[in-house]
């Protein structure tokens, strides 16, 4: 790779995956989309009964991450 | 900028962190007493057995259970997939509507600023209000729709019952809601495509890319945040939708039409059973919650074009 | 559209293209306006051409639609009828074909003053309220401003009917229910969510180089803001009043839970307007026309602010 001929502070050590706002904001929107789904799927009751689960889940994992720098 | 106040300043006036603080005051104060209070008030009642029409029965908590309820309720889940009928034709018949003007407006044709403005009108009147006045145009034997709808497809208007029949009814909401808000599409749609810069398609032109490609690989990708936008929204409304439908079926004929408010709005008013009605308006509040998160981050994402 | 080869097909559309679009396009408005004018014609018709079928289109017009809608009438004998005076206006003459006499006005106006005190009385605290947040959060370093921004506009995205239930209690402990007092708070607390947003992005534009000026005039920050922001903001102000008028006078939903007398407005009220043996058409489509007029020109005003409102100020041009 050409990393080094790259400045230090541009590869600067990378924040860990899971504390990055771009990608986490990203699941947190997929599992909100798929809380939406099961509310609203015709195919199983089961699926609708959990659905404000993940929902919630999505919803407060979207409002901490959205707190992380990019 | 970084020179200190000047003294005057500070003598005669208030500092400037309170002037920001007694300017936001007042509307946060608004919100905290007409918004977030009742909803603090109502999460506490979702976990109670208390009944609005029974002011002094003793309150018990009942845990999770209106919970419970609501969420293994058939006919809630039912409510919710009449919802998710009316969310999704609404928005996939809009959007296609909305784009499709959008893109011939943006011809700029003769006159083309006073037709748009026609075409807007509908959106800024009163749902309740119109969608009272459509039953008379759906009324099968003397509504213009039913005449217009047997002059084109030759069925008798007596059996052109949108209101009555129950595989017309959902559809009859479909469109009233689509007369009004493809306007909204077609206005949000319409500064996509104007915020596309010409020399983009000016590059295409030189690289000889056809209309067709240059219409899927420019304008649609270009505008798609735009549209994001605008579903989003729309999404968020409809799964509200109560005036309209109220007003034009009342979640009729038996519950064909009966989208997730009017089941909680019988819930609540009618059966009175405010803490379960409480606690299937907190799942739906959820929900919106959880579409408006995403719905800011694409109105970031418009606003820095 | 035509072909790839002319070099500014889609920059600038061929005459031909441009045709096909306009007229594809005033074929779509002119069929969106049809329930319009239909409500236009339905409240000049007479109750029986109303119900006709077909629906008719010549007709003779007539103001018995607009005089049902402001009278309440009681049916009476011919001869009765008779005996009474020369009819002193229209409205009784039209009354007396139909073989009854005006007994009193109807609510119709009562509601209307209703929707109008409502509406404006919301619509000017939220624009008030909402301009001091606005210039607030534009101007000045309000910690956690984004979060509570965010909060402000999800206020607005809640669904009415789940915020109706705790309102409804906490009003009828309050005894504010069924008062204008009551509606106007409530109206006012949704629509500021909206004024704030939209004022911040006007007030955004306005430089502050203007304001730091006058302050090293020796203006002081308030007088600064009175004379110098708010007059460069009053188009935006405009703009935003007209928003916030239109969803009050549009709203339907607290208004049919939360009144039922005295401070209903006129959109629940519409619907429950009954002749002899069902709905009076023409009274309604009477009431209706009335109800829309106002909101029709303001959308003509409003039509270079019109985006911008709906998407929150995000979208400016």
């Amino acid at each position: 790779m050409t990393d080094l001929t790259r400045t230090p502070t541009k590869t600067s050590p990378k924040r860990p995956f899971f504390f990055r706002r771009g990608p986490m904001e990203n699941i947190a929107t997929v599992l909100i989309a798929t809380g939406f789904l099961m509310l609203f799927q015709p195919f199983a009751l089961v699926l609708y009964t959990y659905s404000l689960v993940t929902l919630l889940a999505g919803t407060v994992m979207f409002i901490i991450v959205s707190k992380f720098p990019e | 900028m970084a020179t200190p106040a000047p003294i005057a300043r500070r003598v005669r006036g208030l500092s400037d962190r309170a002037i920001a603080w007694a300017f936001i005051a007042p509307a946060i104060t608004l919100l905290l007493a007409i918004n977030i209070f009742p909803l603090l008030w109502a999460i506490y009642l979702s976990f109670t057995n208390y009944r609005a029409n029974r002011p002094n029965a003793v309150v018990e908590g009942v845990g999770l259970r209106n919970y419970q309820r609501v969420l293994t309720d058939p006919d809630i889940w039912q409510a919710m997939q009449t919802t998710a009928h009316f969310v999704f034709w609404t928005i996939v018949l809009q959007t296609v509507i909305g784009f499709a003007l959008a893109y011939l407006i943006d011809r700029k044709f003769r006159g083309h600023a006073f037709w748009t403005t026609i075409i807007l009108i509908p959106m800024m009147l009163s749902p309740a209000v119109v969608g009272n006045f459509w039953r008379f145009l759906y009324e099968p034997q003397i509504g213009l729709f039913a005449y217009a709808a047997s002059m084109v497809t030759g069925i008798p208007t007596s059996e052109i019952r949108m209101l009555g029949d129950v595989s017309l009814a959902p559809w009859a909401i479909i469109i009233v809601d689509t007369w009004m808000w493809t306007p909204y599409v077609m206005l949000i749609c319409l500064a996509g495509l104007r915020s596309i810069p010409d020399y983009i398609y000016e590059a295409a032109e030189v690289d000889r890319a056809s209309s067709w490609r240059q219409f899927w690989s420019i304008t649609v990708p270009m505008a798609l945040p735009f549209i994001m936008l605008a579903v989003l929204f729309r999404g968020i409304e409809n799964f509200k939708m109560f005036d309209m439908v109220t007003l034009l079926t009342g979640g009729g004929p038996g519950s064909v039409t009966e989208v997730a408010s009017i089941t909680l709005k019988r819930a609540a008013f009618e059966s009175w059973a405010t803490g379960r009605a409480s606690a299937f308006a907190i799942i739906l509040f959820v929900a919106v919650f959880g579409l408006a998160n995403i719905y800011v981050k694409a109105l970031n994402k418009v606003k820095q074009r | 559209m035509s072909s790839a080869n002319t070099a500014h097909s889609v920059v600038a559309p061929s005459d031909t293209s441009k045709r096909v679009a306009g007229t594809i396009v005033i074929v779509y408005a002119l069929i969106t306006l049809i329930p319009l004018v239909w409500i236009f014609l339905t409240s000049i018709k007479s109750p029986p051409d109303s119900i006709s079928y077909p629906p008719k289109i010549v007709f003779t017009p007539t103001l018995e639609g607009y005089c049902n809608l402001f009278t309440t009438r009681t049916r009476q004998t011919p001869d009765y009828i008779a005996a009474l005076p020369e009819p002193t206006s229209t409205c009784d003459e039209v009354t007396r074909k139909r073989n009854m006499v005006i007994a009193g006005p109807s609510n119709f106006l009562p509601r209307f003053v209703n929707s109008l005190v409502i509406a404006f009385g919301s619509t000017f605290l939220a624009v008030f309220l909402g301009t001091l947040a606005a210039y607030g959060f534009s101007r000045f370093k309000v910690p956690l401003a984004d979060d509570l921004l965010f909060f402000i506009l999800s206020t607005r995205m809640m669904p009415p009917i789940a915020v109706a239930i705790p309102i409804y209690l906490m009003y009828r402990e309050l005894g504010l229910s069924d008062t204008a007092l009551g509606m106007i708070l409530l109206y006012t607390a949704v629509n500021v969510s909206l004024a704030v947003w939209l004022l911040k992005g006007f007030i955004d534009e306005i430089p502050r180089e203007y304001e730091e000026a006058a302050m090293i005039d020796g203006y002081t920050r308030l007088q600064a803001f009175r004379k110098v922001v708010l007059p460069q903001a009053t188009t935006g102000i405009a703009a935003t009043a007209i928003f916030c008028l239109i969803f009050a006078w549009n709203e339907y939903a607290f208004a049919a839970l939360l009144t039922s007398g005295q401070a209903q407005t006129a959109p629940p009220f519409i619907p429950t307007i009954i002749g002899e043996g069902g709905q009076d058409w023409p009274a309604v489509a009477a009431g209706t026309t009335i109800f829309l007029v106002p909101i029709l020109v303001f959308t003509i005003l409003l039509r270079k602010q019109l985006l911008r409102g709906i998407t929150f100020g995000a979208v400016r041009k």
